[in-house]
């Protein structure tokens, strides 16, 4: 157990350290979910007034094709350089290493969202509170979970960038609905935060048990 | 063959007996009209749904567990009579909801969750399309039909976990006349007949499939080139199931 989490820790630590020497996703996904923001004003014609009724729906939109890229990255680079076979072919068990991947696109992830969330506050006023960091956090676990247990998937089939979205998207639901909730309530909608993190908190962990049952089919191959 | 003809002859027969049903021995309901004889069909095609389905989740597991390609094909089959299915439910149901609600689509707890079903499972067609046949292709899968399965009680349960403009189960609070009742019984037997008919002759049609070579399944995205073609080693003959046998 102990092994698993050094394996999982040292992977993410490695695609971590990539990430800082290239510094290429978070730039780029950052200016992303920004130039979101403005496409969002352009398409929704948004002002103070249809704001609160908006900002919800382009935080989620914004946040899940960010993590699309995000989790198809984790193992683009891997396919590139053909290091996953690599990898695998070491004595760590596929769930450990499925981890790590997880955790580092998980946290780069992260990163595009301290760059959302300040911005949304300030181009759409947003307030951000305790509650809607924690909603948004509890949700990127889930996202990042099924994310790259896809990601792992398509990067070994033809199409791949068709197949992400269409595969993810449909589990990734249940997150955007609870965590939806949660914005509109941090809006002042009716309903209670705890109600939408209970939710959110339930899903992830359905989620991270079955990514972590189902990471050795995917990957061991 | 002659047993699969069969099959889908007695199928096809008890479902003109359940469209006669439907049409001429139901009453005709007070409130909707005509309309709602699209119910027995509607319903009867979503329980059918679910039942292919769960032919899928019980064919990836065992898949998983046992590296079984019986199990592999048993889910190709529902996957794909799944879909069927959920397709004819989706448009029963527009049909009917365009004269009952006036529009023939709204963003109804259970009617999302059906339309995402469908997205799930066309998924999983895909992907068997453009994984590696074999191996590869049946493990992905299964591990969408799992994953996939999910959705499947969040759309029966739908109606209660969320206010919903769908009408809610019908059978076990007792709101149907004796009639009413008979001919739902019946059609929704005969659909769950045809559905595992459907899946029996597409269980054979993947079992011939896995026996053909894969070069007459999948075309070559290029052209042979005349050197690559002298260059290369003599053609092994590869099954959908992956082995490969030599010439």
């Amino acid at each position: 157990m102990t092994r698993s989490i050094a394996v999982a820790v040292a992977i993410a630590r490695k695609d971590l350290v990539a990430e800082w020497r290239t510094r290429e996703l978070v730039p780029a996904l950052a200016q992303f979910v920004v130039l979101a923001l403005v496409i969002a004003n352009f398409g929704f014609q948004i002002d103070s007034r249809s704001a609160p009724a908006i900002a919800p729906g382009v935080l989620w939109l914004a946040l899940v094709f960010a993590g699309l890229v995000a989790f198809g990255r984790a193992f683009a680079a891997e396919r590139e350089q053909a290091t996953l076979e690599a990898v695998l072919l070491t004595a760590a068990a596929p769930a450990a290493i499925f981890a790590g991947k997880a955790l580092a696109a998980g946290l780069l992830l992260v990163l595009c969202e301290a760059v959302l969330l300040p911005a949304l506050a300030l181009f759409f006023g947003v307030p951000i509170s305790f509650g809607l960091v924690f909603a948004v956090l509890l949700a990127t676990v889930g996202m990042a979970a099924l994310g790259c247990l896809f990601a792992a998937m398509v990067a070994q089939l033809r199409a791949r960038e068709l197949l992400l979205p269409l595969l993810t998207l449909p589990l990734w639901i249940p997150f955007i609905v609870a965590g939806g909730q949660a914005v509109q309530v941090a809006m002042g909608a009716d309903g209670t935060m705890d109600q939408a993190l209970k939710l959110l908190l339930d899903f992830d962990i359905l989620f991270v048990v079955l990514t972590s049952l189902a990471a050795r089919f995917v990957l061991d191959d | 063959m002659t047993r699969y003809l069969g099959a889908a002859g007695g199928a096809v027969a008890l479902m003109l007996v359940a469209a006669a049903l439907i049409f001429f021995f139901a009453p005709t309901d007070a409130l909707q009209g005509p309309v709602q004889r699209i119910f027995y069909l509607h319903v009867s095609a979503a329980i059918a749904a679910f039942a292919s389905f769960a032919v899928v989740l019980v064919g990836s597991v065992l898949y998983l567990w046992r590296d079984s390609v019986r199990a592999d094909r048993l889910a190709r089959a529902g996957a794909l009579v799944g879909v069927v299915f959920t397709t004819v439910t989706l448009v029963m149901g527009m049909l009917w909801a365009k004269p009952i609600w006036g529009t023939y689509w709204t963003w109804d707890a259970r009617l999302t969750s059906t339309l995402v079903l469908w997205i799930i499972y066309a998924g999983y067609l895909l992907v068997r399309r453009l994984a590696a046949p074999g191996r590869q292709a049946a493990r992905f899968a299964a591990v969408v039909g799992i994953f996939g399965f999910i959705d499947v009680p969040v759309v029966y349960f739908s109606v209660d976990w969320w206010r919903t403009q769908h009408p809610g189960p019908v059978i076990a609070t007792d709101a149907l006349p004796p009639e009413m009742l008979f001919t739902f019984l019946f059609t929704m037997a005969c659909t769950l007949m045809l559905a595992g008919t459907l899946i029996a002759i597409r269980y054979r049609i993947e079992t011939l499939l896995d026996k053909q070579p894969l070069a007459t399944l999948v075309p070559s995205p290029l052209p042979p080139s005349g050197a690559a073609l002298r260059a290369a080693p003599p053609p092994h003959r590869v099954g959908r199931s992956g082995e490969v046998k030599a010439p």
